[in-house]
């Protein structure tokens, strides 16, 4: 309620008039020429964006966002088409990758039956060329060796004994004939080191 | 047992592929020698008992002297060539571990095999004056061996040998 009797009407004709200036006022204003007149760097150089966007809830924002709406929108083949992927993969540091991943968490995820279920055995075995294994490895030796037993023992014996016996020939023989046998070749240079290899390697208790 | 006995008495290692010495090929000879009578006597006693079953007479190498010697030396080529030209190994040098390979260490041929076989008596001449190359030598040649350009080695596995040897220490080793 006013404080004086008539005062309302008076308020209320004030506004109806205020608001039809202004209107006036706004109509007439080229607002294309205002805002060519405005520096617009200058104004948002003013702005703090930064708290600006601290005002703004993301998450809220992605919330109203209709992501499948914009995921249908997009043409990922025709982008995939403009990627040049030699380009990235040549950024990428693969080892630093590497480093970041944690090899024991994937293995412990992967299913090693279902894996093995999928492994052709019999197509690999067929591909390994067994004598061709066994002629470059010792697994013939050790296949050999571990039936035996009591007769690999005493085979060792009688062969240490008659190497033993071997040398103890050598050494005299190479005495009385006053010998150096330290620079002779131990074996054929296809199955031994030189001289002085075999000799280091000796030394060191490397076996054959 | 400290250690340093125990390094001490085992086997020795890194052999192989080096000149095996006389001891080791006189051993294998001795258990090739022993084969090849065992093998050709065995064979003869079934030849004689077969014969025996057939004709119902009795054959005896006795009266056929000629012919059982010829025989013992027909098989003697066979069983010291053909193994050595299989696997530059006959019976005995496998158990003794060693083998026969040619001079750069590759294996022998056949033709270095029959070669080696047939010289191999000469070494027996003059006292076995064939053999004292193994002794004086640094590649420790036979006659055969110079002739057949042949080499003899140690092919025993002396690694696998000396861990054995040492687990079996381990093993009897006083708690």
């Amino acid at each position: 309620m006013s404080p004086l009797p008539g005062t309302g009407r008076a308020e209320a004709l004030a506004q109806v008039i205020a608001e039809r200036v202004v209107s006036l006022v706004v109509d007439a204003i080229d607002i294309d020429a205002l805002l060519a007149k405005v520096d617009m760097d200058a104004l948002l150089a003013k702005v703090d964006v930064g708290a600006i966007v601290d005002k703004v809830s993301v998450n809220d924002l992605i919330d109203k966002v209709d992501v499948d709406g914009v995921i249908d929108r997009v043409d990922v083949e025709k982008i995939i088409e403009r990627v040049d992927v030699e380009k990235i993969i040549d950024r990428v540091d693969v080892e630093k990758i590497i480093d970041r991943v944690d090899v024991e968490k994937i293995i412990d995820r992967v299913d090693v039956e279902k894996l093995i279920d999928r492994v052709d055995v019999e197509k690999i075995i067929q591909r390994v060329d067994i004598d061709a294994l066994v002629e470059q490895t010792e697994l013939g030796t050790i296949i050999a060796r571990s039936t035996s037993g009591v007769a690999s023992e005493a085979l060792d014996v009688v062969r240490a004994q008659a190497v033993g016996l071997d040398d103890f020939v050598a050494r005299w023989f190479n005495r009385i004939l006053r010998r150096d046998p330290s620079d002779w070749p131990k074996g054929p240079l296809g199955l031994t080191p030189e001289v002085g290899t075999h000799l280091v390697l000796a030394e060191a208790g490397e076996s054959t | 047992m400290s250690d340093a006995a125990v390094v001490r008495k085992a086997p020795p290692v890194g052999r192989q592929g080096n000149y095996a010495g006389g001891v080791t090929r006189l051993v294998a000879f001795t258990i090739d020698v022993a084969a090849t009578w065992g093998i050709f006597t065995v064979s003869l006693a079934g030849i004689s008992f077969a014969f025996q079953l057939v004709t119902g007479h009795n054959l005896k190498a006795a009266g056929h002297q000629v012919e059982t010697v010829s025989a013992f030396v027909a098989w003697s080529f066979i069983y010291f060539s053909y193994q050595w030209s299989l696997g530059g190994k006959t019976i005995g040098m496998a158990i003794a571990g060693i083998r026969v390979v040619a001079k750069d260490g590759t294996p022998i041929t056949g033709r270095q095999a029959v070669l080696r076989t047939l010289t191999f008596p000469l070494s027996f001449l003059l006292f076995g004056l064939g053999f004292v190359g193994i002794l004086v030598t640094k590649d420790r040649h036979a006659l055969h061996d110079r002739a057949a350009r042949t080499v003899v080695v140690y092919s025993w596995d002396a690694r696998a040998a000396r861990l054995r040897w040492l687990a079996r220490q381990e093993s009897t080793e006083p708690v």
